[in-house]
């Protein structure tokens, strides 16, 4: 933790993504929190899969496509200081083994939820353009774009 | 006189075999020799050809349930840290960082915010293991300013009380030669009074010395390589110099665990930079193929020059470098090789001339070779030796030499004594007892922690001793319960490790006594129990206790 000392990785996000455990860990956390929502009374298992579904894509979107550089000093003179984590992973190296896990595991999740509430009408809706956040922003062509400048600066 | 090939596969072999021991017990060795990501450890048969005394060393795996917990962690002090920094928002909770002024609110911001999101809420909970002023010599023993903080180590308040006699496990003091006391100093205070403490000009210009010569030829004769040159900065050594021996169209190879010092020079030089994986041949051999097969981008031009750069000794992972198979690679691919024996020199080889003895390699077959005299010689500044006409190239190339000004003669002498010490052109063995003693207690640290169960990363024979602690809490809480103990450690986390492999990292000196590391051991094991530090699933029998010697190579010969 020798913050601002020497160090040779020049943006530690780019691998944080690939150590070893951090899938493990991203599954447990979102089925942790799908049993945290289950444990309320008053949620039926559709509403519960739906908010599951909605919570998790919020803080992918909110993590990984919102907030912009690093949470320490680089010594990169601000380079990804305007990149989304997203577009630091892997050195923005495109469809390495962390981005496709992080691209299909909302899709997973999003079949899991359209399942279990029996494709019901405003539940379909609901968590489509849900996942639709999240995979918009993924998609290769969209890299370091800012539609309408979302996020721009 | 060299060994026969049978005789180096022979020993190779039997270091990786089971021989039973002195009492017929058969003990249970564990000889990782590889580091793969994708893998569990495993055992990989050393090339017998290449390497004329085993390669011992572990990388044990983070265990799974120990990564999960540890990301865990950091979640929830990531989550603690936006809460905090609601708080502060609100006014709920007293803000102590830099804020913008509220009439500039409109203009260009000076701070950024997230940036140091890292800093207040996580290093900040945790600093006070950092950046201690010491009141002593930092010898094997050291004495530390004791401080305390009122406000969660936002500020520190000096108690005017000193903290005496700590064991220094932290200290890059590898010989021992950071004294105040004996020739060394005796001879710095001398110059001092003749030569003043600086020079105020550079090597080109006024501030060359007769005494900064000497050296220069004492560095050349000390490494044995043609000609040698010394630089006042250790960092500078290397980001200065490498701009100057590689440019546009060349290309640089770069360990991916380099010092940030290598990694700047690399990238202030121009060139085209490619990483391959930490110690890994397979991964080195492939980059120069694909380099000389494919040529530079888009023209498939041949590369003017490539550059290998590689450490003697990472300093955060402890491990030594695969010197015999990176010259192989290099005659065989006619690159050149950069070595950095920042932290080798004087650690290894039985003469502590680096790692180039320790295989017994010649160091004429390194074409650039850097050290500093940082570490092993109690001093300042690094070195650059190889062939004449390299070095008369960087004397009139260098950004150093041209710019910086020269090394400081008390400085200078410092060295020369130490290294003459270490040579034994003092007419002493001091020098070869130290680099002796350095050897031994390291073997015997590291077998001790080994044999307790913690993992400990790196060579056998490697004097800095990288310990797990993986969880973000446990680094600040070993670095407080070994300071309650009297015992002085260097804790480091991420971002300057991965994320998951936070470490206390230990330096092992020739100051050290038996009785000193037998203490840190003790200590070690004791605060370990405590923070359930003791990861390691393979556990290693002790071994019968036997003095060291330095042609015993086998851990079980009988």
């Amino acid at each position: 933790m020798n913050v601002g000392v020497a160090h040779s990785e020049v943006n530690p996000n780019t691998r944080v993504m690939n150590s070893r455990g951090i899938w493990l860990t991203y599954a447990l956390g979102v089925g942790m929190l799908h049993i945290v929502l289950l444990s309320i009374p008053f949620f039926s298992v559709p509403v519960v899969w739906t908010l599951t579904n909605v919570i998790h894509n919020f803080g992918m979107y909110v993590f990984m496509h919102a907030v912009k550089g690093t949470p320490f000093e680089t010594p990169d003179q601000g380079k990804a200081r305007l990149l989304t984590h997203w577009e630091q992973l892997d050195y923005g190296v495109q469809f390495t083994s962390s981005r496709k896990f992080f691209t299909i595991s909302p899709i997973i999740l999003y079949f899991l939820a359209s399942f279990y509430t029996k494709y019901d009408t405003a539940h379909f809706v609901i968590n489509t353009a849900s996942l639709l956040s999240v995979l918009i922003p993924k998609l290769p062509q969209l890299h370091g774009v800012r539609i309408f400048g979302i996020n721009k600066y | 006189m060299t060994e026969s090939a049978g005789t180096k596969t022979e020993d190779c072999h039997a270091a990786n075999g089971v021989k039973p021991g002195r009492n017929g017990m058969v003990k249970n060795h564990h000889h990782h020799l590889q580091y793969q990501k994708q893998e569990k450890v495993y055992h990989a048969a050393c090339n017998g050809e290449l390497y004329s005394r085993p390669f011992i060393e572990s990388f044990e795996e983070t265990p799974m349930l120990v990564a999960v917990l540890t990301y865990m962690g950091y979640g929830i002090l990531t989550i603690f840290g936006y809460l905090r920094d609601f708080m502060r928002e609100w006014k709920i909770e007293k803000c102590h960082i830099a804020r913008e002024r509220e009439e500039q609110k409109d203009f260009v911001p000076l701070y950024q915010d997230f940036e140091n999101f890292y800093t207040r809420n996580l290093y900040m909970r945790i600093r006070d293991s950092w950046n201690r002023p010491i009141c002593s010599v930092p010898g094997a023993k050291f004495d530390l300013v004791e401080r305390s903080s009122n406000d969660y180590n936002w500020t520190f308040e000096y108690t005017g009380r000193v903290v005496k006699d700590v064991i220094n496990l932290g200290s890059y003091n590898y010989l021992g030669f950071a004294e105040n006391t004996g020739s060394c100093a005796t001879a710095a205070g001398e110059v001092t009074v003749k030569f003043g403490v600086g020079v105020a000009s550079t090597r080109q210009e006024m501030g060359n010395l007769d005494r900064h010569e000497k050296l220069e030829k004492l560095v050349a004769s000390f490494l044995r390589v043609e000609s040698a040159m010394a630089f006042g900065m250790g960092f500078a050594t290397n980001s200065m110099n490498i701009p100057a021996l590689a440019g546009k169209g060349c290309l640089i190879l770069s360990d991916e665990l380099n010092h940030a010092s290598l990694v700047l020079g690399a990238r202030l030089s121009g060139s085209t930079i490619r990483v391959f994986k930490h110690n890994n041949m397979q991964s080195l051999e492939k980059l120069l193929r694909d380099a000389i097969v494919h040529g530079q981008p888009r023209t498939h031009r041949p590369w003017k020059k490539i550059l290998i750069l590689v450490e003697g000794i990472y300093s955060m992972e402890g491990s030594i470098i695969r010197l015999p198979e990176v010259i192989a690679l290099k005659k065989k691919y006619k690159a050149y090789l950069y070595l950095d024996e920042a932290h080798s020199i004087g650690a290894l080889g039985p003469g502590g001339r680096g790692v180039v003895e320790y295989f017994g390699l010649d160091p004429r077959d390194v074409d650039i070779m850097m050290g500093t005299f940082t570490k092993s010689f109690g001093a300042a500044g690094g070195y650059i030796g190889g062939r004449k006409d390299l070095i008369d190239y960087l004397r009139t190339h260098s950004h150093s030499a041209v710019y910086a000004s020269s090394m400081s003669a008390p400085v200078v002498e410092q060295i020369i004594t130490s290294m003459k010490c270490i040579m034994g052109e003092d007419g002493t063995t001091i020098g070869r007892s130290r680099i002796q003693r350095l050897a031994e207690n390291t073997v015997y640290f590291r077998r001790r922690l080994r044999e307790m169960g913690f993992i400990i990363y790196g060579n056998n024979d490697s004097p800095v001793v990288p310990m797990m602690l993986y969880m973000p809490a446990k680094i600040g809480a070993f670095g407080r319960e070994m300071l309650k103990r009297n015992i002085g450690v260097v804790v480091v986390g991420f971002p300057a490790t991965p994320i998951i492999e936070s470490r206390a990292r230990f330096c092992i000196s020739a100051a050290h006594s038996k009785e000193m590391l037998d203490r840190a051991l003790d200590v070690i094991s004791e605060v370990g129990d405590l923070l359930q530090l003791k990861y390691s699933r393979h556990k290693v029998l002790p071994s019968l206790d036997r003095p060291f010697d330095e042609t015993t190579y086998e851990e079980n010969e009988e």
